[in-house]
């Protein structure tokens, strides 16, 4: 099927067989290695295989080329151990346990049917996960659970870690910051792969992958579709949001990225008493303002009792925060109502979804939150897909690299649109619809698909 | 290139080996695959890209160019002046940085010869390729008032890539093909593969002389 060399096939279908590449060998000194990639030959002074190219590169090339690979990972990252490779996933306090609950059993469950798979030969698939190949380490699962302040995780994790190294974090859910996670993993240089998180701290690292920049970008998707509105856009849009770390810093992206634009933006903070201050940041409202509230479901229960009998002329809400309870919207602010929509709508969301609705259904897992839920299935596919392509070649920079390319290539069983990452990004979903309610209540979008 | 990328595939990527394809790629030299000497020869007679005249449909769509301006696709092309046009994206470190190169050889040498054409570069990565992406991109390859960039909505870039049969499923598969075209109405050369800017300044050299 394939041309042979000296009777061996030199394209490999059993992928398992690039093993057989990264076998021991004498260490390449910079000459040797300039050799290779010159003149094909290899540090014992055979030709290597045909399938390696010559390239005809200059003394600087070869230095680059020397220079690029010396940065690399020499040795196994921590986290492999012998027979078993270790993740770790992270809660941090304050979340909803529902919602925790149910993110670790889905990635128990995953792992379980993974390491299963492995050992089953019968032919019989049990779910999606059991086609991709197999790799011969059985995956661990550990569940970091921070407590107190955050200011307080970073030693916490170090302590974790220490007793107990993983080989990435996988998933993880915060209500308030993650920022102390970030900078612990970026220290480490351990990969973590797509926490579900309203805020990611603005500084990009190389080790962390986020499903989006959560509530700054739905910030940037309302100044685009308010500057794109020019003229019929409302004079004053009045932004209310509680006094913590992604409420902050979501009003702060939207006060930016309004920068010199005509429309007035005026900011409210609710205090402790959200019911009240509600009321009050809501009095003068008049039907020709926009309010944008960025709140979660709790704070926006109050808003029926405080709404004043004047409807604004629009009132945004958070997709991210609101989390698909829309249940205060009264009928008088229905149709005035509009979401800023970081997921996919109507049937392609639904397509996206069904393998892990179907997935919950066998395994009897509830479904607490469907965008959040997605989030944390994808995660678990995308990373038994990235463990079948880096086989044994277990270093964190390459599972870096690798979740760049592949992340767009497989199946998109999330909630978004479209996820994909390249060098240097970090960041897989870009944009946002504006939505609105349609008769039959459901969501519909009021705008194409927004990229700030 | 689809030929390694392939092969790479089925041998799990070794990351060794497609780093030195990366670089290889990103300083424009043309591999040999060759285990003897004869063989490099046999190779090196033979052309290392396709070439092929074509019609495309081309469907008109609004994109951005790297000045923010919103613009007609087909307005930009069929302005009367020859076209060569590329498929690429910013952070892409594979192809792209070949076929840039390539438009910016040819840039200057169109420059010399005081001939004028239009430059095109279309993003494949436009979400994350913002105008001002683009423009800084543009800069940093020294593109000149006739070499312009664009980007837009993805399924406006999907519908360009489909149209020029350069859509791959995704944009890392993406490949080195590089398009010219006289004026409006007549057709496209396609040249593909392993492109030397020589190659194709000669390529564009038998366009215009037609």
């Amino acid at each position: 099927m394939f041309a042979t060399e000296e009777n061996r096939p030199i394209a490999l279908l059993d992928s398992r067989a690039a093993k057989n590449v990264t076998r021991a060998h004498t260490p390449y000194t910079n000459e040797s290695l300039a050799k290779a990639i010159r003149e094909g030959v290899n540090v014992s002074g055979k030709p290597m295989s045909p399938l390696m190219p010559h390239y005809a590169l200059s003394d600087d090339e070869i230095k680059a080329v020397t220079a690029y690979l010396q940065q690399l990972s020499a040795e196994v990252s921590p986290g492999v151990g012998k027979d078993t490779l270790r993740f770790a996933t992270i809660v941090t306090p304050g979340v909803d346990s529902k919602k925790s609950e149910v993110m670790v059993n889905m990635m128990r469950t995953a792992f379980t049917q993974r390491n299963a798979s492995q050992e089953s030969y019968s032919g019989r698939m049990r779910s999606p996960l059991d086609l991709i190949p197999k790799t011969l380490r059985n995956w661990e699962l550990t569940v970091w659970e921070l407590q107190d302040a955050p200011k307080t995780w970073g030693k916490q994790l170090t302590e974790k870690y220490q007793s107990e190294p993983v080989f990435a974090v996988v998933s993880g859910i915060s209500n308030t910051t993650w920022a102390p996670v970030h900078s612990f993993c970026e220290q480490e240089k351990l990969p973590c792969l797509f926490p579900s998180v309203a805020l990611p701290p603005a500084e990009t690292g190389y080790y962390q992958l986020y499903y989006s920049r959560g509530v700054a970008l739905e910030a940037e998707v309302l100044a685009k579709s308010l500057r794109n509105q020019d003229k019929t856009a409302p004079r004053r849009l009045v932004q209310i949001y509680k006094d913590d770390e992604v409420s902050r810093g979501a009003a702060k992206a939207l006060t930016d990225a309004l920068q010199g634009s005509e429309i007035k933006l005026e900011n409210r903070v609710l205090g402790e008493k959200a019911a009240t201050d509600l009321k009050a940041a809501l009095k003068d409202i008049s039907s020709k303002d926009a309010v944008m509230l960025w709140l979660r479901p709790n704070d926006l229960t109050a808003v029926n009792k405080a709404a004043p009998k004047q409807v604004p002329a629009v009132a945004y809400l958070s997709g991210f925060l609101a989390a698909e309870d829309y249940s205060f919207v009264s009928k008088a602010w229905k149709p005035n109502v509009r979401v800023i929509y970081p997921y996919e709508l109507g049937i392609k969301r639904q397509k996206n979804e069904i393998t892990m609705k179907d997935w919950l259904k066998t395994w009897r897992l509830p479904l607490v939150d469907e965008a959040f839920q997605s989030e944390v299935f994808f995660n678990v596919m995308f990373l038994t897909e990235l463990s079948s392509q880096m086989l044994d070649n277990l270093f964190r920079d390459h599972m870096i690299e690798r979740a760049e390319d592949m992340l767009s290539l497989g199946s998109n069983v999330s909630a978004y649109p479209y996820l994909s990452l390249s060098r240097g990004q970090r960041f897989a979903s870009k944009g946002a619809f504006i939505a609105r309610f349609a008769a039959d209540g459901k969501l519909i979008a009021d705008s194409e698909w927004l990229v700030p | 290139m689809s030929y390694f990328n392939q092969t790479l595939d089925l041998t799990g990527r070794w990351l060794a080996l497609s780093t030195i394809i990366f670089i290889a790629a990103f300083f424009g030299v043309r591999p040999v695959l060759a285990e003897e000497p004869m063989a490099v020869e046999q190779k090196a007679e033979e052309p290392a890209f396709t070439r092929v005249t074509s019609s495309y449909k081309v469907p008109d769509v609004a994109m951005l160019r790297q000045d923010g301006k919103k613009v007609s696709f087909l307005k930009e092309l069929d302005d009367g002046r020859p076209v060569i046009l590329t498929f690429v994206f910013v952070s892409c470190s594979a192809i792209c940085p070949m076929l840039t190169h390539i438009m910016s050889k040819v840039q200057t040498k169109l420059d010399k010869d005081n001939q004028k054409a239009h430059l095109m570069s279309v993003s494949i990565d436009p979400e994350s390729d913002t105008p001002a992406k683009l423009l800084e991109y543009a800069k940093k390859h020294g593109a000149g008032p006739d070499w312009d960039f664009y980007t837009g909505t993805r399924e406006a870039s999907l519908a360009l890539q489909k149209a020029f049969n350069t859509y791959r499923g995704d944009k890392m598969n993406h490949t080195s093909v590089i398009l010219m075209r006289s004026k409006p109405g007549q057709p496209w050369l396609r040249v593909e593969g392993f492109l030397s800017p020589d190659a194709v300044i000669e390529e564009y050299g038998t366009l215009s002389r037609k």
